[in-house]
């Protein structure tokens, strides 16, 4: 009896792990430079006392991204391709130039993050910037699917440097649990702000047609979203089990010693030296420099696939230069320009770059998330498994919350000027 | 053909046409038109006409007095216009042609549809339509994006100025993965089982998973089974489990021995023993005796498809034998000689017999030492064999010396260059 547990407890386990990948790995994702960056900013100003916002950034997150998985098991199509077949040409050109615009812009922001994380080490960015285009673009074009994907999760568990220079921060581990579940509310412009910012930044309007192409890509079959839904989940709890450690971190020293004020990331962790050694910043700096690469790779590829699935243009790695042109022309120009603005510009011409990538990614989030919602309650498309009655309330509340405070965030980046 | 341009009419200018009837009243804007494939497959049989209201009127063929750029006319009152759908199923243009991918049979390539050219046609007192291709190129994209934002002449003007690509509508193969409603609009696969099995793959791999299955119900046996081996292992593993068994099982059974291995191993074990055991006896029986073999070796590598005579036979022996033989013909390159035991004996090229007269004992023709590998012999061994000898086929012996399969030259193609 025991045995025979066992054995399918083994057997499902085979199943997920032959599933994984697509949910973790854009959960991951989520936590590039800037999201780096927006969690350092918030253990450093405010302590602990933020750390409840992750339960419901977790529950939104997992909820978008769900639904997006589901469809992609269901329909076998991906985002871009069935916005197309339900609003037309014109609402998915606008919506693809949108996408590539915002795009661009956190691209320069990835290896912008590239260049702070490496200089904590002292290299120059004017070698590591050049070298990392070069090793993400090769990555993809030379390798399979398989190979990339297996890369990519490995850069997922080199998250694990957080926890670790966390620890060694020596933060006081009870009250940072007991925060996570005590919503704590502070007057003033700033906290609200930054609740602004740690909800706003979570959930791109990328991320979403990039998890339903790849939940498509790996061609993962009805009988197995039960997996696939894990795979949802557990990305998103680890996403933001990272996010914790950065904040708890960044609390532990900088708050604690009243170094509340950085400038980035690579800030953040050569913060850390005197208060946690140098060990801690090393690993601090390893993870941003590994995200850096992790998303450097991801968003221009995802990029080039959903703009030419749109448009109706072949696309996809597989392909030779010649059969697909316009993809890797996208892919590969978004990779150089985003790499050579890094390294030509300075940084207080990048940052309106980066700022109005993430205005533009604002404006497309409440129109991609209220094509999801519709398009994951249709009969025709979704069958049995729609959106049950209390799913949609739950992800309406989340998609309006969301637009809410992406509007918000919006605004306070417009009248205030502030980085949040 | 000379046409004048009045004759021809985009389908981006008929959608939102107004409609009036016989005696001017306005009905509505035209939303779509329908074809009736049972009674015209190149025809409209009826125009849907939104009236303010949103209900919809279908104006039949025979009712439609006039269409110009500008409006659209009757040649009834509003009352004699039904507002119920016609009976049978009609093809819509906007909802089953526009913006949905399909394949163009001469480029033999997947394309999705941005713009439909039809020609107006005068017939016996009324106004009819005919559909005369489908548009994919950039003057489609652009006039959909014009459209509505400038006037349809200026559209024209501007779209005359920019490369179009049009599909004749007799080479459009449109995709539908519903079989009832195939069969109803009578959309048929015809064109598109014509074409060879490698381009019929690559189509394959552009489509998304039920349009696939779709594709490969209506193939027969012998072609969905040469598709289907031109495609990726782990594509065809999920293809395969997406039929009935019955139907994967006599696909399986068409594909070479070595292919079939391979996929079969790629599925979970409780399926393949099910595709096993829906197969023919003796073709069941080489293909259980290949997956004994481990990943990457001569026998792993090869096929048990191959023509081996008695060590005694001569020439005329050969037309006989591949009369009979049961493979690929165009895989058989040299004629393998076997004693009593089996053992192998000697290989005669199949162009040196050609040459020689009937009685020739086919010993003659064979070199004095034949190349040979044991079935664990690894696939480099292999590769440099072929390279070393030149050769097209390479006979693969047990540890006995039996002649047990072969392993040709495509095969290890394959091997050398990746399926891509």
């Amino acid at each position: 009896m025991d045995r025979k547990r066992l054995a399918d407890f083994r057997t499902r386990l085979l199943i997920f792990l032959a599933v994984v990948g697509p949910g973790i790995i854009t959960a991951n994702v989520d936590n590039d430079p800037g999201g780096i960056y927006t969690y350092s900013v918030a253990g450093a100003k405010f302590g602990y006392s933020l750390l409840w916002t992750l339960v419901p950034v977790t529950i939104a997150l997992i909820v978008v991204q769900e639904m997006v998985a589901r469809m992609g098991v269901v329909t076998g199509k991906g985002l871009a391709d069935l916005i197309r077949e339900e609003y037309g040409f014109r609402a998915t050109f606008i919506l693809m130039v949108c996408l590539l615009v915002a795009d661009l812009g956190n691209t320069i922001s990835e290896f912008a993050g590239l260049a702070s994380g490496m200089s904590v080490f002292g290299a120059s960015r004017y070698i590591i910037v050049p070298l990392g285009a070069v090793l993400v673009w090769a990555l993809v074009v030379k390798g399979s699917y398989r190979f990339v994907e297996k890369v990519f999760l490995v850069a997922c568990i080199f998250y694990i440097a957080y926890p670790i220079s966390c620890f060694l921060a020596h933060p006081a581990w009870k009250e940072s649990v007991v925060s996570v579940f005590r919503p704590t509310v502070e007057s003033g412009h700033g906290y609200l702000f930054m609740i602004i910012g740690l909800v706003g930044t979570t959930i791109a309007p990328w991320m979403q047609f990039y998890l339903q192409s790849a939940v498509v890509e790996k061609g993962i079959k009805l009988k197995e979203y039960v997996y696939s839904r894990w795979d949802v989940i557990v990305g998103c709890v680890i996403t933001d089990v990272v996010a914790f450690f950065i904040i708890v971190a960044c609390a532990a020293t900088l708050y604690a010693s009243g170094h509340r004020e950085i400038q980035s990331a690579a800030d953040a962790a050569l913060a850390l030296r005197p208060l946690a050694g140098h060990a801690a910043t090393a690993l601090f700096a390893f993870g941003l420099v590994n995200a850096a690469l992790l998303s450097a790779c991801i968003l221009p590829l995802a990029t080039a696939y959903y703009v030419c699935e749109g448009l109706g243009l072949e696309s996809g790695i597989n392909k030779r230069v010649e059969e697909a042109p316009t993809f890797y022309w996208l892919y590969t120009g978004l990779i150089v320009v985003g790499a050579l603005a890094v390294v030509v510009l300075r940084e207080q011409m990048q940052v309106p770059i980066i700022l109005f990538s993430q205005v533009v990614n604002g404006i497309m989030l409440p129109f991609v998330l209220i094509f999801m919602l519709r398009l994951s309650n249709r009969q025709d498309l979704m069958g049995e498994h729609r959106n049950t009655r209390t799913f949609n309330v739950i992800a309406w509340i989340t998609c309006v919350v969301m637009i809410g405070l992406t509007v918000l965030l919006l605004g306070s980046q417009f009248f205030h000027g502030m980085p949040v | 053909m000379p046409r004048r341009e009045v004759a021809m009419i985009y389908f981006t200018e008929i959608q939102n046409l107004p409609a009036y009837d016989v005696m001017g009243a306005y009905l509505g804007r035209v939303a779509d038109l329908g074809i009736d494939p049972n009674q015209n497959a190149l025809r409209v049989a009826a125009y849907l006409v939104e009236a303010p209201d949103r209900k919809l009127l279908y104006v039949s063929r025979e009712q439609m007095q006039s269409i110009t750029v500008r409006s659209a006319q009757t040649s009834v009152t509003r009352d004699r216009i039904s507002s119920n759908l016609p009976p049978g199923d009609l093809l819509r243009v906007r909802k089953d042609v526009l913006d949905q991918q399909v394949i163009d049979v001469d480029h033999r390539k997947v394309v999705r549809v941005n713009d439909v050219d039809l020609e107006i046609q005068p017939t016996n007192g009324h106004t009819e339509l005919r559909v005369l291709a489908v548009n994919v190129g950039l003057a489609s994209a652009v006039r959909r994006l014009l459209q509505g934002v400038t006037a349809k002449h200026t559209s024209r003007k501007i779209c005359n100025f920019i490369p179009s690509r049009t599909i004749p509508w007799e080479f459009v193969n449109l995709i539908e993965p519903d079989a009832s409603r195939r069969l109803k609009l009578r959309i048929s696969y015809e064109r598109l089982a014509r074409l060879h099995p490698a381009d019929i793959a690559d189509i394959l791999e552009e489509l998304s998973r039920d349009e696939q299955r779709s594709v490969i119900e209506a193939l027969d046996h012998e072609t969905a089974a040469q598709a289907i081996s031109e495609i990726p292992t782990e594509m065809q593993a999920q293809l395969l489990q997406s039929i009935p068994v019955e139907k994967a099982a006599d696909i399986v059974e068409e594909m070479a021995p070595d292919e079939a291995a391979d996929v079969l191993q790629e599925l979970p074990s409780e399926t393949s023993a099910k595709l096993l055991a829906g197969m023919e006896e003796e073709g069941a029986q080489e293909v259980k005796e290949l997956l004994g073999f481990e990943e990457d070796t001569a026998g792993a590598l090869m096929t048990t498809h191959y023509i081996a005579l008695d060590v005694t036979a001569s020439v005329e022996n050969v037309i006989e034998a591949m009369k009979e033989f049961e493979g690929s013909l165009e895989s058989i390159h040299s004629i393998y000689l076997i004693d009593k035991e089996e053992l192998l004996m000697g290989s005669a090229p199949l162009a040196r017999i050609l040459l020689a007269p009937a009685l020739t004992p086919l010993r003659e023709l064979s070199r004095d030492e034949v190349q040979s590998v044991p079935t664990e012999a690894d696939a480099k061994e292999v590769i440099d064999l072929f390279r070393k000898y030149n050769l097209l086929s390479l006979p693969v012996v047990d540890d006995k010396q039996h002649l047990v399969g072969v392993v040709t030259a495509d095969d290890v193609l394959d091997l050398v260059v990746g399926r891509r």
